[in-house]
């Protein structure tokens, strides 16, 4: 069994905050996730033209890749196998290049069918407070009293 | 009076299919380079191999990437002008790690609408199984598109 | 007492909170964050669920919880509380068309209250309709407070209320647990149901509170 880096589930409390988690998708960083998802470029994710065409003030990050980001954060602070269910809804395009925040609440702690699970809301803002993304997340952390 | 909807039915209840998709430890490590992964688990064999798996794991939601291979045919809604991607929801099964190979199947799941603050729009809701090389499912995944008037 | 007179559970479809969350994050917002909150109203969109009960999760976790609707009509949302059976005969709850103001006269003849929600959301609610001219006679309460507006919102509902006397009620719009009584109504008396609700409303002693600056 690999170390555990993460919480333990005896660790994690109703009301737990995890974030703000600050970091900006690039340009660069939306290309290369372009470019392995396959979608023809230029697009509305990569250019300026085609995303004023959409009616977009500029190019977005793609849902997908929100997704991915968001994945990322929830992993990073519980562990790699433990993200479970990942359930979002896109609010807002999200734009390149500006600073964007997750965060995290835990709104559950419950033991089912033989795992720890944690609930947690996650969020998506902006530095106005926009809210680009929300939804929910179940992960599964191991217990303490298991090692 | 409730908004009636007019589109194509006769989808529901059948699959279309996709595959098979090569995890490829480069296809994982290029996925995790454009979103600035960095856990070991993801990017290091010997650490995903001493955790006793064969491979590196690929992130849960790489699967979503996936999803637009798979053909997925009109659903001719007489309804809005524009589309756009509303929502997704991953649901991990159980791991995917370099070496596996993926098929999927997708499904019309559900139609409905809502009004919110751009208006009246209409979601429509479709759901793609991932099953690996051994018939094991590893991952669903929902994708929600809202067209709007 | 505190009330957040606007959320959503599952029953509507783009929320992700089971009453259940609810109700363990007023737990949370009392045990962990020392706030004074005492119940919510679930404000379905387009509905009103007759079937459902939450009493037995009320009575465990000490929560009023309470059942209204959140109706769409061609002049925006519109909250509804102390919603009957014979206003659910008189009007389609699902019509996203309505009138705006036969509702409001409507929920009055079944002893109910319609209040327009988000009154300043910029697109869809009131204040871009009454500047377009559109008037309503009838009305007196407006949701001044939204726990899900934007920038500018809320502020334009606080001039709405303003210009016209409409007094204000608070509630978060919860679609998520952990959004739940971000923002409330404070009532001088107690309520206890649906039908003190409407009455505590009408009475016109209440106000819109964020619950951070209360307690």
């Amino acid at each position: 069994m690999p170390e555990q880096n993460g919480p333990y589930f005896e660790d994690v409390d109703l009301g737990d905050e995890i974030g703000p988690i600050e970091l900006v998708a690039t340009d660069e960083n939306v290309t290369t996730f372009c470019e392995l998802w396959g979608n023809p470029m230029p697009n509305r994710f990569t250019s300026q033209e085609i995303a004023e065409k959409s009616g977009l003030p500029g190019p977005i990050v793609p849902g997908v890749m929100s997704m991915a980001i968001m994945s990322q954060a929830l992993t990073d602070w519980a562990g790699p196998e433990s993200l479970k269910d990942l359930d979002l809804v896109f609010r807002l395009p999200i734009p390149h290049n500006k600073p964007l925040f997750i965060s995290a609440t835990v709104i559950d702690t419950r033991q089912e069918e033989g795992n720890n699970v944690v609930e947690c809301d996650v969020l998506m803002t902006g530095t106005a407070g926009e809210r680009y993304v929300g939804g929910t997340a179940l992960l599964s952390l191991p217990s303490s009293e298991e090692q | 009076m409730t908004m009636e909807l007019e589109y194509n039915r006769d989808l529901y209840g059948v699959e279309h299919e996709a595959g098979p998709f090569e995890i490829t430890a480069e296809l994982i490590q290029t996925f995790n380079r454009s979103i600035g992964e960095s856990s070991p688990m993801y990017t290091d064999a010997a650490t995903a191999q001493a955790a006793g798996y064969g491979g590196v794991l690929a992130p849960p939601t790489l699967v979503t990437m996936l999803v637009r291979n798979v053909e997925l045919p009109d659903i001719d809604l007489k309804f809005g002008r524009m589309r756009f991607h509303a929502g997704q929801r991953v649901q991990s099964r159980a791991p995917i790690v370099a070496g596996d190979s993926l098929m999927a199947s997708s499904h019309l799941k559900e139609v409905y609408p809502k009004t919110g603050r751009s208006g009246t729009m209409v979601f429509t809701v479709w759901e793609t199984t991932f099953t690996n090389q051994d018939g094991v499912v590893v991952a669903d995944v929902q994708e929600s598109y809202a067209s709007r008037e | 007492m505190y009330l957040d007179l606007h959320s959503h559970s599952v029953s509507s479809d783009d929320s992700r909170a089971t009453v259940e969350q609810y109700v363990k994050w007023i737990h949370v917002l009392r045990s962990k964050r020392g706030y004074t909150i005492d119940g919510f109203v679930l404000t379905e969109h387009r509905k009103f669920d007759f079937d459902k009960d939450y009493s037995q999760l009320a009575t465990e976790y000490d929560v009023l919880i309470m059942k209204a609707s959140e109706l769409d009509t061609r002049y925006g949302h519109v909250l509804v509380y102390g919603v009957t059976e014979g206003l659910a005969k008189d009007i389609d709850l699902g019509d996203v068309k309505m009138d705006a103001r036969e509702l409001i006269k409507a929920a009055r003849h079944h002893g109910a209250i319609a209040v327009p929600a988000h009154p300043g959301r910029f697109g869809i609610g009131l204040v871009d309709y009454m500047d377009q001219g559109e008037t309503f006679p009838d009305l007196e309460i407006v949701e001044r407070v939204n726990g899900g507006s934007r920038a500018g919102e809320n502020e334009r509902a606080a001039a709405l209320c303003d210009e016209h006397n409409y007094l204000g009620t608070g509630g978060s719009d919860a679609h998520l647990a952990s959004h739940l009584g971000s923002c409330v109504t404070s009532f001088p008396t107690e309520v206890r149901n649906e039908r003190q609700l409407v009455e505590a409303l009408l009475t016109g002693d209440f106000s819109p509170v964020w619950l951070k600056d209360v307690n």
